[in-house]
């Protein structure tokens, strides 16, 4: 079942569904896919990136999964607020390959503006930029297409142990209600005249210091309320019943694994693989073989 | 039968000077319902918590006496038992909440007991029925007014068909139509089922025409036990013990003082009504 929102869209009204960071629309195609799928969709292109150097393998992962948003219909112009992230990771990875570069002999320079410029070092900071961009794309993917619920049955579905399942899903919430607690005390300052624009830099890190005190007290009693009741519903860390059998899981019931499904995680699998052996053995997808890498220091020739 | 049978019952919770109960004795039958009242900070949590064996097995201190559920000591019953045997409905339904939708509330106490599938199928759209939340099912429990909040954490016990409930101040964070709301559910749950419900309640007025038996908890003793009539008869007891009878039981109770009537007092307005036309009848003066 969904989660159903009417949204006013210019068309017509669309059902929406919450997800983590974002709504997508209940009747997007993406909900054919069991949350396992999903989930290893995230797991799949936040790890086959750690073996892919070529910026322009990254670019093209980026391109497929902006492809697979718009196949889910997901709304893109929410993922304008992630352009920020991206521009600051940049300015702070390039400063960074720009102020303190690797200086091996051999290494082909240019100046400009003044500065020295070592171009393997730069394009090596470049590569790694878009590796990081399409391991930040296709979380922020996941993330804005799925919801909590989702998330606990992939990782029930693979089997994790109860206990961390449900540590997990108590995190979850715990992060909400934290930040839930956080905006009521603030609130509350701000009706007792608390201005905090007016405040120096060093008086708003004094004020968020302060902030942890009561967040911290409320934690601890939320602790041992939720223990309380996990208690007096029967729960047990195991997920076994007095004679040992485990615990039955309802929610998985409803969440059926299809012929897709296996044909999509299979397709990662061996994608994975594949990208494993190739890099492993054959050295293939390191920086070197980029073709704009390669193009660029035919100009130096 | 014996529910629930409490014997010299203390509790003192460690790091405390005092016990918050002392000397409890208490005799609860089955399939009835019993409301537990009296101020703040006189022991009535303590005396539930104690019942649903989250005191001693949750907290730290100094036990005495016995509390035996059906027969069985308290402290000697497993996790699984309490839980398949005692509900318990906490003041704050967002405390008691451990899932991120409706539907998974519902059915964690039912997986934990170790219901099959088909059974939760079954229990989950009985639930929802009673207690009218079928339309909540995939939203968060965080999403939902109070007065939704309250009724999932009602139906999410209710839904383990213990053979006690337990709620504790249900309606304390509601407003007035979701208190409605609640009495109404406790009144279904007094008239379609057979458990022992017991309610620690502020609202003398609503919750006194459902109870069987009224305990009045005071300075950690229980200072009086009796059903509804009886337990308003000494209303100067009552108030001196902060508890301020129905309206309907006071309006009755004067015209007692004034030799009007001498029955039974009511705790319920149709019962007052009732008893007032009488009393009218039987002194109005003959027209010529």
């Amino acid at each position: 079942m969904d989660q159903a929102l009417p949204v006013a869209s210019t068309a017509t009204t669309r059902r929406m569904r919450k997800t983590l960071l974002g709504t997508v629309p209940v009747s997007s195609p993406l909900y054919q896919l069991h949350p396992v799928t999903r989930f290893i969709t995230l797991v799949f292109l936040g790890v086959v990136s750690l073996f892919i150097d070529v910026p322009e393998i990254n670019i093209l992962l980026i391109v497929m999964v902006f492809i697979y948003l718009h196949w889910a219909k997901v709304d893109m112009s929410n993922l304008k607020i992630y352009l920020p992230l991206t521009i600051t990771v940049a300015i702070f990875m390039f400063t960074v390959s720009i102020g303190f570069p690797s200086r091996l002999p051999g290494y082909h320079t240019f100046q400009f503006l003044g500065i020295t410029f070592y171009f393997e070092s730069l394009y090596w900071t470049f590569a790694s930029y878009w590796r990081l961009m399409a391991m930040l794309i296709g979380t922020i993917q996941y993330f804005s297409t799925n919801r909590e619920r989702e998330t606990l049955v992939a990782i029930r579905t693979l089997k994790a142990p109860f206990v961390i399942t449900y540590f997990f899903s108590l995190a979850l919430r715990s992060a909400g209600m934290f930040l839930e607690d956080m905006r009521t005390i603030r609130e509350a300052e701000r009706a007792r005249g608390l201005d905090e624009t007016s405040l120096a830099l060093r008086d708003r890190a004094k004020l968020y210091v302060m902030y942890m005190i009561p967040l911290f007290t409320l934690a601890i009693r939320r602790t041992d309320e939720i223990s309380n009741a996990l208690y007096a519903r029967g729960y047990t860390p195991s997920g076994k019943l007095e004679n040992g059998v485990h615990r039955s899981d309802y929610i998985l019931t409803k969440y059926p694994i299809r012929r897709i499904d296996i044909i999509v995680i299979s397709a990662m699998i061996i994608t994975f693989i594949t990208v494993i052996i190739l890099r492993v053995q054959f050295g293939i997808f390191a920086v070197a073989q980029s073709p704009l890498r390669i193009f660029l220091l035919s100009l130096w020739s | 039968m014996t529910a629930v049978s409490i014997k010299d019952l203390g509790w003192k919770y460690s790091g405390r000077k005092h016990f918050a109960i002392e000397h409890v004795d208490l005799e609860i039958p089955e399939n009835s319902f019993v409301s537990v009242v009296g101020p703040n900070e006189h022991g009535k949590t303590t005396l539930v918590s104690c019942i649903k064996g989250l005191i001693p097995n949750s907290f730290h201190g100094v036990w005495r006496g016995q509390v035996e559920i059906f027969g069985q000591d308290v402290r000697k019953m497993s996790t699984e038992r309490l839980a398949a045997d005692i509900g318990f409905v906490f003041a704050d339904p967002e405390a008691q909440f451990t899932s991120m939708t409706v539907e998974e509330e519902l059915v964690f106490g039912l997986e934990n007991i170790g219901l099959p599938l088909n059974e939760i199928q079954e229990r989950l759209n009985w639930v929802c029925d009673l207690t009218m939340i079928g339309n909540l099912l995939d939203k968060s429990p965080y999403e939902i007014s109070g007065g939704q909040k309250q009724r999932v954490a009602i139906a999410s016990v209710l839904a383990m068909r213990p053979r006690i409930i337990i709620l504790d101040e249900p309606t304390s964070m509601l407003d007035p139509l979701g208190k409605d709301n609640i009495f109404q559910i406790l009144t279904n749950i007094k008239k379609d089922t057979d458990l022992l419900v017991i309610v620690v309640e502020h609202n003398i007025e609503q919750i006194a025409p459902l109870s069987d038996l009224m305990v009045l908890m005071y300075d950690g003793n229980i200072a009086k036990a009796a059903s509804p009539a009886e337990f308003f008869e000494n209303s100067d007891f009552l108030l001196q013990h902060g508890i301020i009878p129905p309206q309907a039981t006071t309006f009755v109770d004067r015209l007692k003082q004034q030799k009007l009537y001498d029955g039974t007092l009511p705790v319920g307005l149709e019962d007052a009504i009732d008893i007032t036309s009488r009393v009218l009848r039987n002194h109005s003066t003959p027209k010529n």
